[in-house]
């Protein structure tokens, strides 16, 4: 059953098509992933939802109602943590969560009892009495969650909340988002961070040009690129002629060279591996290493699209 | 309403935790009343009447002992004029300026050779001044004189253009009406001193610049990206500008009553019989400010100009209604005119001098019109441009 669809939906800026005839319905209870390079359409997808921005064409519903006909109804249904940090510096982090907690009607006891479980939730229940300007980065993305979760929204939305932290605070922030879903909220997830959405996430849908290109479970996905392989070959004097010759071969789809690393996809390297040794020796590079990968979001990307995920 | 209150709420909690704050919107005001009203106390008088006391002015007549002026003669014997300036004669200019320097005379005039024989031929009368140390006796010395000027040179150009008939005409038809009449502008109450008129001043002036605290709350909900996520919430976007305004209206009417207050108890100000009418100038005010700042938020890009163009704005209008010193009443009258100031000053300084309602009814009906026009502004602004991250 789906908590929210998306039909149709279009946004222009000026002439341009920044969500071109977008389609997608979240499931209610997962966690879905939305995939896509700077500029794909994301975060306009993601104000859409929200109500932030209004649409240009086609309808979002969330739990059976109209965003743009009941936004206020709507976005009582929703928990936004913006990519930006959207705090209150000069109050303390118990302030901050209190004042939103507030606007999405939460009072007296309740609004206490929620907040505290939402410090608590995240690890921040003994720095609420403090300001955020002494926070860390990481402490500062999860109070940013606290401010969205405490109201137990149906649909949680979270663009692109790891930005610029360090990795113990983004494997815990990538455990709470897991740990929300348990709870019973339905989570979308924006980044642009392939290995984030493949740990957390249930569904992906990958966006392009204000377009979803594809959609699915990882599995799905996989298998959508099941026929190519990506071959990483670190090596000493990588030639241009090296790279030039790889890239003439006739079954090699794509090369990427950097000072040691070669990194190649192709539909089999069983059948054409001895062909590539071949060329690294012809133009006397030393191989170190050498890796077939499988398939990934990356990989499938790449195949959609012709660019990488972080282009 | 209840995100409304919440929002109006957070904005005082957010105002009343920044020290700068708090010191500009309190402890300023009084400190810039205390000190322009001291400092110009001289400028503007103690509030209470003052006895005009005789005291001599040295005259010195440049023509020869024959040709000494007779219209100066004759106006120093005047029984009004003898009652206030004991007039004493200087051999020469030197003299003159000895005598003012030593306190002999308060005054000095020097009459130019052939003062009378000018006046007859149609000249235009002049008289020489040398001030003294009173600033009272050098104000009276000087208004005495050059009225007496004035009236030589009315009556002489009168002659010359209608005839010497026409002096005798204006003679018979001023009689029975001064030219000036004792008494008080007031009805009954003291003249305002230094301190009211400054502490009028800069309570206005302070009040406009509460819109400085819209401004920083409004350029600061974007850009710490707070405006984004409200904008998620279920929180309408005028409730959201109606709790700021009321959040920082109820400061500045906080802030309005402790200058009253402190000026009073402290400095003695008097405010007026009229506490009502008083609150009503401050709250026109202070929505004329709010409404300002918002006018000007919507069409400016950065807080900082936006911040710029308020206070240049709050300056000259100040500077224009004779907030920062007494201008010229032409002046005051006319460009000061159009400054919110103005309105509220003129109705204030009535209050002051409890004058009937007659007079201080048009300057808060002025202040009224343009807080409706200032209002309307910015309503079809907000309309028009929106307040978005």
């Amino acid at each position: 059953m789906a908590l929210a669809q998306l039909s149709d939906v279009v946004k222009r800026y000026d002439s341009k098509l920044t969500v071109d005839h977008v389609n997608l319905s979240i499931r209610e209870g997962e966690i879905l992933g939305l995939l896509g390079p700077n500029g794909a359409g994301k975060s306009t997808t993601i104000s859409m939802l929200c109500g932030l921005l209004k649409m240009d064409g086609g309808s979002i519903v969330i739990d059976g109602i109209s965003v743009a006909q009941q936004p206020l109804e709507a976005k009582k249904r929703i928990g936004l943590v913006p990519q930006d940090l959207a705090l209150y510096e000069d109050l303390t982090a118990w302030e901050n969560a209190a004042f939103f907690g507030k606007l999405y009607g939460l009072r007296g006891g309740l609004l206490k009892e929620r907040v505290q479980e939402a410090l608590e939730f995240t690890g921040l229940a003994d720095r609420a009495k403090d300001k955020p300007a002494t926070f860390s980065g990481g402490m500062k993305r999860r109070l940013n969650i606290v401010c969205a979760i405490m109201h137990r929204p149906k649909l949680i939305i979270m663009d692109e909340p790891t930005v610029g932290i360090d990795p113990q605070s983004r494997n815990h922030i990538l455990e709470s988002v897991k740990a929300l879903n348990k709870l019973g909220s339905t989570v979308i997830y924006t980044s642009h961070y392939m290995e984030e959405v493949e740990a957390i996430c249930d569904r992906v849908a990958i966006m392009d040009k204000g377009h979803i290109i594809a959609c699915g479970t990882e599995k799905e996905l996989r298998e959508r690129v099941a026929h190519e392989e990506k071959i990483v070959i670190k090596a000493g004097n990588i030639a241009p002629e090296l790279i030039r010759e790889l890239k003439q071969h006739p079954r090699v789809t794509r090369v990427e060279g950097e000072s040691d690393t070669v990194e190649m996809y192709l539909p089999s390297s069983q059948s054409e591996l001895q062909d590539i040794l071949f060329i690294f020796a012809k133009h006397g590079g030393v191989i170190q290493t050498l890796q077939i990968e499988e398939p990934d979001l990356e990989t499938l990307f790449l195949s959609l699209t012709g660019r990488t995920l972080r282009d | 309403m209840a995100n409304i209150w919440t929002i109006a709420v957070h904005e005082l909690r957010r105002l009343f935790r920044s020290c700068s704050m708090l010191i500009n919107l309190f402890l300023l005001p009084i400190l810039l009343i205390f000190l322009l009203g001291s400092a110009l106390s001289s400028v503007m008088g103690g509030g209470k009447d003052q006895t005009i006391e005789s005291f001599r002015v040295g005259i010195v007549d440049a023509g020869n002992p024959a040709e000494r002026s007779q219209l100066i003669g004759n106006f120093l014997k005047s029984p009004q004029v003898a009652e206030i300036i004991t007039a004493e004669t200087a051999d020469s200019r030197e003299a003159a300026v000895s005598g003012v320097r030593s306190g002999q005379y308060g005054y000095a005039v020097i009459v130019p050779a052939g003062f009378d024989k000018d006046m007859v031929t149609g000249k235009e009368a002049k008289l020489e001044y040398i001030l003294g140390k009173n600033r009272t006796d050098n104000m009276i010395a000087g208004t005495v004189f050059d009225n007496f000027l004035g009236s030589i040179n009315y009556k002489q150009a009168a002659a010359m253009t209608l005839g010497p008939q026409a002096i005798s005409a204006m003679t018979e038809s001023g009689q029975g009406n001064p030219a000036a009449v004792l008494g008080k502008l007031n009805d009954g109450a003291p003249a305002y001193t230094a301190s009211q008129y400054y502490a009028a001043a800069m309570l206005l002036m302070f009040l406009l610049l509460c819109g400085q605290m819209v401004i920083t709350s409004l350029y600061s909900e974007k850009d710490n990206h707070t405006l984004f996520r409200i904008g998620s919430m279920p929180v309408k976007g005028r409730e959201l500008f109606i709790g700021k305004m009321l959040g920082i209206g109820l400061v500045s009417v906080l802030q309005c009553a402790s200058i009253i207050v402190a000026t009073r108890f402290l400095f003695g100000v008097y405010w007026g019989n009229r506490p009502g009418l008083l609150m009503l100038v401050c709250l026109l005010m202070i929505f004329a400010s709010l409404t300002l700042s918002v006018i000007i938020s919507m069409f400016v890009r950065s807080a900082a100009l936006a911040r710029a163009v308020l206070s240049g704005l709050t300056v000259v209008m100040t500077f224009m209604s004779g907030g920062m010193a007494p201008l010229p009443d032409a002046w005051v009258n006319t460009g000061g005119a159009f400054s919110i100031n103005h309105w509220g000053m003129k109705g204030i300084l009535r209050m002051m001098l409890e004058s009937p309602w007659a007079q201080i009814s048009g300057s808060i009906g002025m202040l009224s019109l343009i807080c409706l026009v200032l209002g309307s502004m910015a309503f079809f602004s907000y309309r028009k441009v929106g307040y978005h991250a």
